[in-house]
């Protein structure tokens, strides 16, 4: 049996190419995959194989070109049936038991969220500490020397009048304590401890008798910066806290200052922040007061300092549009769950 | 401070109100807000509590004057020559709640309405209209600062005037006709008989000046802040004169308010003014000397400002140079400015006025390197724990009330610590534990029907110390705790804790029968406890071991009593863990050290050993590894079951997996079967094991 010219058999390859192509394309799942197989590549009878056994008719010197492209068509028909097969296996119309609906939701799996307040003080602390402030640490229950009389409060200060603090009486102790109103509480026993230079940021929880409302807590979280270097002005307050502002709203942001009055700085400034075209609150600043200066034993004639308070709620309700800070210690897991941290912690 | 801009333009040009405030805000008065009131133009300032100069128009248009340079125009005094007459008794008995106090005399006056331009003016700034005598005081306050009273004369009992301190429980109807009763820590200005002001805050309703009143006494005085504060707040009556005497007025305003208001009277009230002006007392007023350092304002602000121009400064604020030479000079602060008394004062004055926008926002800032502390360390180690597990962090009040206090701590019996005020209402209790407050946080958020209730919180706790083993030492004391609260069962938050402790590096050390943790290690180890915080029986603590120390109670683990449920309302099945943060600050310190694995094959065997009830799979584990035997790669729980007929009454069995793996060789089964012989033998003569078949 020989005798099949070349034409002819070009032509029925083509022939198979083409239709392997229509079948092939038209294959829908698993079931039609199969039978296009047998058609094609079956091992006994498939037409690929019936085309090869069509080669040994063609004529020897044409059997190389022959040959040729007989293994150009199976090529290309083995990869169309590869490309059926993968259609097959993730096509929409092919759903089975073996296939999965990927839109069905996964296994569960939770992961809890820090607390909004305490992201924020990380933020804080952080681009604080890229600055070389350090983070400590001190009692939230402070005897008055801390609280007060060191930070030049003296005892006939109305910050002091038993309505305006939470005192403590404790059995052993001549005068009572308190809960701390502030956190530069601890930046007394810093310096009490420690000699300059120094670059602090303390934070934690404060306490005041403000009754409860959208924007008053009777506790609160406060961080607080010191730095007490030779030389230090209101210069390196401004360029200190802008740089921290720049970092925490993002851009180059102006800040500037306003004068006021706290007991233990002088000049006492409040700073605002420019924020989309406004200029918002920010905290309190100022120079150390030379008399806080010398409580804790630093000659004022030597080295001089700054020292600012942020309110971590008020900030934390403007980053996250809080508009109740009661929301803050409310604990409903509903509000906790929505504080994704950025990765700024 | 609500300022009229007619009554303002008195003392000086004003300038467009959005520049004035705009320039005001920037040198210390707080613009509040711009109200139209008829003709008029009220501006609200904020003035902090060291300005009370300001708490006058007078003041505000000296910081206008300054500011925008325009001249300040105090309006001159002229009073007629007064009738003599016999004067008036003033004692003062409380010197040190009035250092000072006169009193005018005028005789004769007509009571009445006051002219349209006081009426306005006051109306402006938020104050209605009495009649002209009670206007004009408040007007003279308003404008100076000063604040000041009028009696009705012919209503003082025996025409005089004692200052003394209250008797406690002595009554007093003020003229806003509420009734008081006064204590001795508050002023009152009395008669012969009785009080008629409570000295700086009100007038008497009996002595107010009345349609019928004729004869005037003006009082103005200085009394201190302390009791003035005092009184206000112990009665919870606020007044603008309380609020001008607790910051402090001019001294030298006593005077000057007093004539400006008695030339007023005269003027819009008829009548004659007597001499003598009764007075007693002495003002406290006498300014120190400033030396101020030509080189501090620029050490202060960081941008130099010419020494002719901090004169001028000063002096236009009202400051008197003494001297000056080119290193220094010396200054008296005005009588008005008593917040100003050294040179800080000064240039934050020169700093204020010159305007901060002066002071360069880019100038570098040194590098200094700084870390972590290992506080800070834990705690973020420890967060980072109970996040990835699924817990929230929650944030509950520091302050508990008296119910939940009740339940007691893990960290001491000592009594609670007690705040006055309370911080919210009923709760003045300073927490010892955080897990009754976090499980109201729990029960809160399931009443919200929040998808879960899993939280913890790391906050301190506040306690009294007991022993006085450092006597110089605080108290108190205010351990760090991780508090955490789940669903489920003890086994649930055992589990949590072990993965938190595993973070830190510490895994659980097997106790033997005898209650001894063998080995000299770093670790934890569970026991039994009693609390009324968690279920009887379904609770431990965490006992911390160290090297050379002591065992100590690191924390506590278990299931929540059905009582402290009950309390806080909680009724799903709920096991917690509060670990002492602060005693594990070490852990942030350690550095691993690497164990290479084996690279030889393991053997695994279960045993099934049968014991008695009693004995605990700690001291199993604690038996098998009293062998020492180093192949001893793993050894896990198989199970456990009870089965009477089989075992035998009050028997268990306890199936035990080990796994045995050698860093020399593979073991051969030989080995194997050897090493679980010993182990076996181990258990038996320790728990009384015995093999099942």
């Amino acid at each position: 049996m020989t005798n099949l010219s070349l034409d002819a058999f070009t032509a029925d390859l083509e022939r198979l190419r083409a239709e392997a192509e229509q079948t092939l394309a038209d294959v829908a799942d698993e079931a039609t995959l199969e039978q296009a197989r047998i058609e094609f590549l079956g091992a006994k009878s498939g037409r690929l194989k019936l085309a090869q056994k069509g080669l040994g008719q063609v004529a020897g010197s044409d059997k190389p070109a022959a040959g040729r492209q007989f293994n150009a068509v199976k090529s290309a028909v083995e990869a169309l049936f590869q490309q059926a097969k993968d259609r097959a296996a993730t096509g929409p119309a092919n759903v089975s038991a073996e296939t999965v609906d990927v839109t069905l939701p996964g296994t569960p799996v939770r992961f809890g969220r820090l607390h909004p307040l305490t992201q924020t003080i990380r933020r804080v602390a952080s681009i604080m500490g890229h600055l070389g402030f350090e983070v400590v640490d001190g009692p939230e229950v402070e005897d008055q020397w801390h609280n007060f009389e060191a930070l030049a409060i003296p005892a006939e200060h109305p910050a002091r009048d038993p309505l305006d603090n939470f005192y403590i009486s404790v059995a052993n102790s001549a005068e009572p304590f308190l809960l701390r109103s502030q956190t530069s509480t601890v930046q007394i026993r810093v310096m009490e401890q420690r000699q300059p230079p120094l670059r602090i940021v303390s934070l934690g929880r404060v306490y005041r008798p403000d009754t409860a409302d959208a924007t008053h807590y009777p506790m609160f979280h406060q961080v607080e910066g010191l730095l007490v270097e030779p030389g230090t002005t209101m210069a390196h307050l401004k360029s200190v806290l802008r740089a921290f502002a720049s970092n925490f709203l993002g851009g180059d942001v102006h800040v500037r200052f306003r004068p006021s009055f706290f007991p233990f700085t002088e000049p006492s400034v409040e700073v605002d922040m420019e924020w989309n075209g406004r200029w918002i609150e920010m905290g309190g600043a100022g120079m150390v007061d030379p008399a806080v200066l010398e409580a804790v034993g630093y000659d004022p004639d030597e080295v001089s300092g700054f020292a600012f308070g942020l309110g971590v709620e008020r900030i934390a309700a403007r980053r996250f549009g809080v508009a109740d800070i009661r929301d803050f210690y409310r604990n409903d897991v509903r509000f906790l769950e929505q504080f994704s941290d950025r990765g700024q912690a | 401070m609500i300022v009229s801009l007619d009554w303002l333009a008195d003392y000086v040009d004003v300038p467009p109100v959005e520049q004035m405030t705009e320039r005001l805000l920037l040198a210390g008065l707080n613009h509040e807000a711009t109200e139209t009131v008829g003709s008029d133009t009220a501006v609200d300032l904020e003035v902090t509590s060291n300005r009370p100069d300001c708490l006058g128009h007078l003041g505000v248009a000296r910081e206008v004057a300054v500011l925008f340079e325009r001249p300040l125009r105090i309006p001159p005094i002229e009073l007629p020559k007064p009738r003599k007459a016999a004067a008036v008794s003033v004692t003062i008995e409380a010197g040190d709640i009035c250092p000072y106090y006169s009193a005018r005399i005028i005789r004769g006056v007509t009571v009445g309405p006051s002219p349209d331009w006081l009426v306005s003016r006051l109306a402006t700034v938020g104050i209605a209209s009495v009649n002209n005598i009670v206007d004009i005081t408040n007007y003279v306050m308003l404008e100076c600062g000063q604040p000041l009273h009028a009696f009705d004369l012919g209503q003082l009992a025996g025409g005089q005037i004692i200052v003394r301190r209250a008797r406690p429980g002595e009554p007093f109807e003020a003229i806003n006709h509420k009734r008081y009763e006064l204590t001795d820590q508050m002023a009152v200005i009395a008669d012969c008989d009785r009080p008629v002001a409570l000295a700086g805050v009100m007038g008497g309703a009996e002595t107010e000046i009345s349609l019928a009143t004729t004869d005037v006494l003006v009082e103005s005085a200085q009394f201190a802040p302390l009791p003035v504060r005092a009184a206000a707040r112990g009665l919870t009556l606020s007044s603008p004169s309380s609020y001008r005497f607790e910051r402090g007025p001019d001294p030298a305003a006593v005077e000057w308010a007093s004539q400006r208001a008695t030339a007023l009277i005269l003027e819009l009230a008829g009548g004659v003014l007597e001499e003598p002006v009764a007075e007693a007392g002495k003002l406290a007023c006498q300014p120190a000397e400033i030396v101020l350092r030509a080189d501090r304002v620029e050490a202060v602000l960081g941008v130099p400002v010419p020494a002719q121009r901090q004169q001028e400064i000063l002096q236009s604020l009202g400051f008197v140079q003494q001297a000056a030479t080119a290193e220094e000079s010396r200054w008296l602060a005005p009588t008005w400015r008593r917040d100003c008394w050294r040179a800080i004062d000064l240039v934050e004055e020169v700093a204020r006025i010159e305007g901060y926008e002066r002071v360069p926002e880019n100038v570098p800032i040194a590098a200094r390197p700084i870390a972590r502390s290992s506080r800070e360390r834990l705690v973020r180690m420890v967060a980072e724990v109970c996040v990835a597990a699924g817990f929230c962090e929650a944030m509950t009040r520091s302050v508990v009330a008296e119910p939940l206090e009740a339940f007691g701590s893990p960290w001491g019996d000592a009594e609670p610590l007690v705040c006055r005020p309370p911080l919210v209402r009923g709760a003045d209790r300073l927490r010892r534990t955080l897990l009754p407050s976090l499980l109201e946080a729990r029960v809160a958020s399931l009443a919200a029907a929040a998808s879960h209730a899993d939280l913890f919180e790391i906050a301190r706790a506040y306690l009294r110390r007991t022993n006085d083993s450092q006597p110089a030492a605080s108290p108190l004391e205010e351990p760090l705790l991780l508090t955490l609260v789940t669903t489920g069962d003890f086994f649930r938050a055992k589990g949590l804790a072990a993965v938190v402790l595993a973070r830190l590096g510490l895994e659980e050390l097997a106790v033997s029968a005898e209650g001894i943790v063998s080995g000299d290690l770093t670790g934890v180890s569970y026991r039994p406890v009693q609390s009324q915080l968690l279920a009887t029986g379904r609770a431990a603590e965490i006992m911390l071991h160290r090297p050379g120390e002591t065992p100590r109670r690191l924390g506590v683990v278990g299931e929540v009593s059905p009582q402290l449920c009950k309390q806080v309302g909680c009724d799903e099945k709920t096991a917690a863990f509060e670990l002492r943060l602060d005693s594990l600050e070490f852990v942030a310190d350690y550095e691993p050290v690497l164990t290479a694995p084996s690279s030889f094959p393991s053997i695994d065997r279960d045993i099934n050993l049968v014991v008695d009830e009693a004995v605990s799979w700690g001291a199993i584990v604690s038996a098998v590894e009293s062998t020492g035997c180093h192949e001893l790669d793993q050894i896990r729980l198989g199970q456990i079951w009870r089965d009477a007929e089989r075992l035998g009454v009050g028997k268990k069995s306890v199936v035990v997996s080990l796994r045995l793996r050698s860093h020399q060789e593979t073991l051969s089964a030989e080995q194997a079967n050897d090493l679980v012989a010993e182990m076996v033998e181990a258990c038996r003569r320790h728990v009384g094991a015995t093999l099942r078949a």
